[in-house]
């Protein structure tokens, strides 16, 4: 599935542009695109390790989305580290 | 309203959620405290935020948040709504943060929550902070005199409700027990509150 995905927080760290263009075939669901995201990340990303996917939600611009959620049909996503506003 | 704030359109005429870029402008109380005003008010409670100059023992120049607009406009508008559900339908409340690269001195959160007494004012006005500290999608990064940055460490969000799982219908939870640490007011963490 072709996805694009929006990085905040500490994982811009990882990447010089704000979102990625990936596609990782054979997901549809929340939980498959974190174990996809997450073998990709460990092979392209330097320091990349699994603790701060974990910690992470993932979410449309609308919605934070659950673990069986189906991926949405744009491909749009955002990878949301813990957070610290105000 | 300035053409540089971003005013959620979906919220009601109680409500007015913004994320202002530090390149475009400034957090405005006044404005928070003119659009809760109400002639059956008689109270106003506002909240300021502001970047300080210490974290964690060391000296700091300033903070860069980070900050998913679109849903963070969405956290704002379904917290203020759940706040005035739940401390009177007469209440106003208004929300702004900024985004960017702050000094020291800045403001980087504004909250003001106007109702007919006061009690539901300061109440309403601590329920929208918080939500807002632990539920917006919003990063800091701190940058330190000596030339390091960190990124602050967070609070979690979680997606393990349905969307509808609240009265208030908001997008986000949280309202289940955690594990993981807040980063409370009072923390070195925080640099104002």
């Amino acid at each position: 599935m072709k996805l694009t995905v929006q990085l905040f927080g500490r994982f811009r760290e990882f990447s010089a542009a704000p979102e990625i263009a990936l596609d990782l075939p054979g997901i549809s669901t929340v939980a498959e695109f974190r174990a996809a995201f997450d073998a990709w990340a460990g092979a392209h990303w330097p320091g990349y390790t699994p603790g701060l996917l974990k910690a992470s939600a993932i979410a449309t611009e609308s919605t934070l989305l659950r673990a069986d959620s189906a991926l949405p049909a744009d491909g749009r996503l955002a990878l949301l580290p813990p957070v610290s506003g105000g | 309203m300035d053409t540089n704030l971003q005013q959620d359109a979906l919220a009601d005429a109680r409500i007015a959620c913004h994320v202002v870029d530090i390149a475009d402008g400034r957090l405005d109380p006044a404005a928070a405290i003119e659009f809760v005003s109400d002639d059956a008010h008689g109270g106003i409670d506002v909240f300021i935020g502001r970047v300080r100059a210490s974290s964690h023992g060391r000296e700091c120049v300033g903070i860069h948040y980070d900050m998913f607009a679109p849903l963070a406009l969405t956290v704002f508008r379904d917290t203020a709504a759940a706040a005035i559900t739940r401390f009177g339908p007469k209440a106003k409340c208004y929300v702004a943060h900024a985004k960017g690269k702050l000094a020291v001195g800045d403001l980087a959160v504004v909250i003001a929550f106007g109702s007919p007494h006061r009690d539901e004012a300061f109440r309403g006005c601590r329920e929208v902070i918080e939500a807002v500290k632990h539920q917006a999608p919003i990063w800091k990064q701190e940058h330190f005199i000596d030339g390091h940055s960190e990124w602050s460490e967070g609070c979690s969000l979680c997606g393990h409700e349905p969307a509808d799982a609240t009265a208030d219908g908001a997008a986000v939870t949280h309202s289940h027990a955690h594990d993981h640490h807040h980063d409370e007011d009072g923390h070195a963490h925080h640099h104002h509150g």
